[in-house]
């Protein structure tokens, strides 16, 4: 405090002094005869001048050192759709919002323990229907009240109101029961049936807490104001344009994973850079710090520049992979779908679309997620002659010579789905250039997002990527569990549904880590998918800024710990 | 009279509305994708909780009672909420406007400037190698797309040079850019316009009338030809204008600034009916309003008009 006070009464002496300084820079340069002797005169006091500044700058330095200086300005890539972590589902919201709101607890990404938050500590009862947490003391939201147990209560019944209509946080909580305000210090989470992943989503930015108060005075319009208890304050914000973050002087209640107390930029600002092509120019003309989402052509350039570096996050959760539709002949052949991973040269397709950038994919998980396999590397290695032998197996033979497979009069044609995003397209044109040479045909159709949920709906197709991120091994019940809506191998396994529900109950992490390391044998077994690439987030980043770190989820940055070096160097 | 005017007018702009609001809906709705399962699809929720959500939105009513209570909603001022950002509709769209009508203005001054400049030359030097060179960079204006055109400015002008920022807004140097890519795009309409109507009335009798009273050429040029050829190319302008305010979207994008454009392409991927609707409100409001002024300013123009419009 103290440092702060002589800050502000130093600064206004120096500005004063350094226009002075200016005035008799500008009567030195002039130099006119008539002028000299004044000139002269106060060439002693502009030498005193000087040195005052010199002393006062040291002060300055030396007693600011702490004081939080720099504006940061970051790039986001979609303009988001709404950035209220309790309603929205995006991803990007989590960028600026991380650092507005602290979690109960969080995820330590090096050690891949929880650690304590705006919780100190934590019991889970043996049943694993209740979770008891401690809150620490002293806690204040920006608008200055105080964070209780009430306020943890505040925030999940928000979540989960039907009127709030929540696209994330509340799917979150699977299946959430109540919770219960013990005292003003604890607070209780009751759940209907033990989940597991719990934890993981108390972590995460969409589980934030949220100011009551703040909530309550704004209504429809908080996403505009929003209030935690983070690191930063949300200083304005307007949708599309500008969002800006400055430190919120009472911050001192971090949790370990953060290396600093205090943050060290005094401003934040954030901008939407929506097309892909023009994110790396915004780097390279400077209007940008620090940029996601660099398309992988432009990453290789940037590298090359002194004044960016490309940092190079990975992000858990299930790898970019094409799902192959079993029920839909021919793929309900396994031979035929063992065929198609046997077949693809995927270094070929990591080293010409990702440009190396990102790791290959051997599996249906990332290799940074918890509970990830690395036995699953032992399967389909690129072998050409063994899939044309497996495809012969299966009765394929191209028997009217025209370069393409065929069976009974039907020619091996895959129907593959695409959407626009995550290089989807070029790595099947890649994919599809490779399986011509076994002559099994592609034919691709690019469309939107709730198209292609609608197609996968009805069945429709052979093959169709996707990718998504997420810390904990859960995420698979979306994908390969029977009843899961991105279940678009369409399997039906009731052995693996039974893995799935188990390990989303138990709460002991090593009996849910084999468990899913069964899920992802029977998944490469069945030839269910072809694994691309671990999605990584290429970051442009000017090499001015300073300690960047992402948090487990690899999307959300702690900005707190970062820091600029003035231009310039 | 000019009372009977405006009523038909007013009549005219309500049918346009009506007409835009039921082609968006129908739009929409042809378009395969349920906006339910694309909100919560990837957020874990069961196929129940999605079908819970597609009964709040109201999406599993007939169509016809859709259609029915989004045309009551509308006819109220209702824009509703979004479902993508569970905001009003109204607030979002007056946040985006501002932006969208800087551009919009900026680039509409572009385009008359340029239009002008192109198109006057071209048409005052028929046949010379001036009239060639401003109707090539008219085709050019006309056929190259903002997506490659606003690149390529960034990269000279902001890369390179140095001049300008390359996206954002908020000062009058951000606005540089897209309003000189946007407004040379639309300029190669202008100035086709204003070639083809000059030329016509260069050789009217009227003019070459005060050619022979002896007028000087610049009073001809500004009083008799500019002013009897201004109506067309004021159209062609109004139109365009009214087709900006509904967004300029790829400007927007390739600028990163906010706006309309961007707004209702977000709104079209995820099938945010109210958002969509709302937009194209704010666009068939601004392309009536945008007309009925070309028209009374043409009016003013050329009396032979003013005879129609009453």
């Amino acid at each position: 405090m103290a440092i702060r006070v002589r800050c502000v009464a130093v600064l206004p002496g120096l500005w004063h002094n350094s226009l002075w300084a200016r005035g008799q820079l500008a009567c030195a340069q002039k130099g006119g005869t008539s002028t000299k002797p004044m000139c002269a005169k106060s060439h002693n006091r502009f030498l005193v001048c000087l040195v005052l500044v010199a002393a006062l700058l040291a002060t300055l330095l030396a007693g600011c050192a702490s004081r939080p200086t720099g504006q940061l300005r970051y790039g986001l890539t979609l303009a988001p759709s709404g950035i209220d972590p309790h309603v929205n589902a995006s991803s990007e919201l989590g960028i600026p919002l991380t650092s507005v709101y602290d979690t109960l607890i969080y995820l330590d990404p090096e050690t891949g323990e929880f650690v304590p938050g705006l919780a100190e500590r934590w019991e889970i009862s043996g049943d694993g229907l209740a979770y008891t947490f401690y809150l620490k003391e002293g806690v204040k939201f920006h608008d200055g009240t105080a964070f209780d147990a009430e306020a943890v209560r505040f925030n999940l019944d928000r979540i989960t109101s039907e009127a709030l209509a929540s696209q994330k946080a509340r799917f979150m909580l699977g299946p959430y029961d109540r919770t219960e305000v013990v005292d003003d210090g604890t607070v209780r989470i009751l759940l209907k049936q033990p989940y597991a992943p719990l934890m993981d989503s108390l972590s995460q930015v969409y589980l934030g807490m949220a100011s009551p108060a703040a909530v309550q005075k704004w209504g429809a319009d908080y996403q505009l104001h929003q209030v935690g208890t983070g690191p930063f304050v949300m200083a304005e914000y307007l949708p599309g344009d500008h969002l800006l973050l400055r430190p919120n002087p009472d911050y001192d209640w971090g949790p370990s994973v953060y290396r600093q107390r205090r943050a060290r930029l005094a401003e934040i600002e954030f901008r939407f850079f929506t097309d892909a092509a023009t994110r790396s120019p915004a780097l390279e003309s400077g209007e940008a710090d620090v940029m996601g989402e660099i398309p992988p052509q432009d990453a290789r350039r940037l590298e090359s520049s002194t004044d960016l570096k490309v940092q190079v996050v990975p992000i858990p959760g299930v790898s970019l992979m094409f799902f192959l539709n079993m029920t839909r002949p021919p793929l309900d052949d396994l031979r035929v779908r063992q065929a198609l991973l046997y077949g693809t040269d995927r270094k070929a397709i990591i080293s010409t679309v990702f440009q190396d950038l990102s790791p290959l994919a051997y599996g249906p998980l990332a290799a940074n997620t918890l509970g990830y396999d690395p036995a699953v590397q032992g399967y389909y290695p690129y072998d050409p002659e063994k899939a044309a032998d497996l495809l012969a197996e299966a009765g394929w033979a191209d028997s009217d010579g025209d370069g393409t497979l065929d069976k009974g009069g039907q020619r091996l044609v895959l129907d593959a789905v695409l959407m626009g995003w995550g290089s989807m397209p070029e790595a099947s044109q890649l994919m599809a250039s490779q399986w011509q040479a076994l002559g099994v045909q592609v034919e691709s159709r690019v469309v939107s997002y709730s198209e292609a949920l609608q197609i996968a709906g009805e069945g429709m197709y052979h093959l169709i990527p996707f990718n998504l991120s997420g810390s904990d091994p859960d995420i698979l019940r979306k994908f390969f569990h029977s009843t899961a809506s991105f279940n678009w191998s369409r399997t039906n396994d009731a052995e693996m549904d039974g893995w799935l529900d188990e390990a989303s109950r138990l709460t002991d992490r090593a009996q849910r880590v084999t468990l899913y390391g069964r899920v992802q044998h029977r998944v490469m077994e069945q030839a269910l998918i072809l694994p691309i690439r671990d999605y990584v987030n290429l970051n442009g980043v000017s090499s001015r800024v300073q300690d960047l770190r992402y948090d487990g989820q690899g999307w959300f940055p702690w900005l707190i710990d970062v820091g600029l070096a003035p231009a310039g160097k | 009279m000019a009372a009977r005017y405006f009523f038909r007018r007013a009549l005219g702009a309500i049918f346009v509305l009506w007409l835009a609001a039921t082609l968006a809906f129908v739009a929409l709705k042809l378009t395969p994708g349920d906006p339910a399962q694309a909100l919560l699809a990837a957020s874990g929720a069961t196929p129940a909780e999605i079908a819970e959500r597609r009964a709040h939105l109201g999406l599993d009513d007939p169509l016809l009672l859709q259609y029915g209570r989004y045309l009551a909603e509308l006819v109220r001022l209702d824009l509703g909420e979004s479902w993508l950002h569970g905001r009003p509709v109204g607030r979002m769209i007056v946040e985006q406007l501002p932006s969208t009508l800087a551009l919009a203005l900026a680039a509409t001054a572009v385009a008359v400037l340029l239009g002008l400049l192109l198109g006057l030359p071209a048409a005052l030097r028929r046949g010379t190698w001036l009239d060639t060179l401003a109707t090539s960079c008219a085709v050019i204006g006309l056929s190259t797309p903002t997506y490659w055109s606003g690149l390529l400015a960034i990269l000279v002008f902001s890369l390179y040079l140095r001049w300008f920022p390359s996206a954002g807004q908020g000062s009058p140097a951000h606005l540089v850019l897209p309003a000189a890519v946007l407004g040379f795009a639309m300029s190669g309409a202008i100035a086709r316009v204003v070639r083809a109507q000059v030329a016509e009335v260069l050789s009217a009798n009227y003019v070459i009338a005060a050619h022979a009273k002896g007028l000087t050429p610049r009073r001809v040029l500004f009083v008799h030809i500019l002013r009897n050829a201004m109506g067309p190319a004021l159209a062609v302008t109004a139109l365009q204008f009214g087709f900006m305010l509904s967004g300029a979207v790829v400007t927007e994008s390739v600028f990163a600034r906010r706006g309309l454009g961007k707004l209702v392409v977000q709104a079209i991927i995820w099938r945010d009916l109210p958002v969509v609707r709302g937009v194209m409100l704010v666009a068939a409001i601004a392309f009536v309003l945008t007309s009925l002024v070309s028209d009374l300013a043409r009016g003013w123009l050329d009396p032979r008009l003013r005879e129609e419009q009453q």
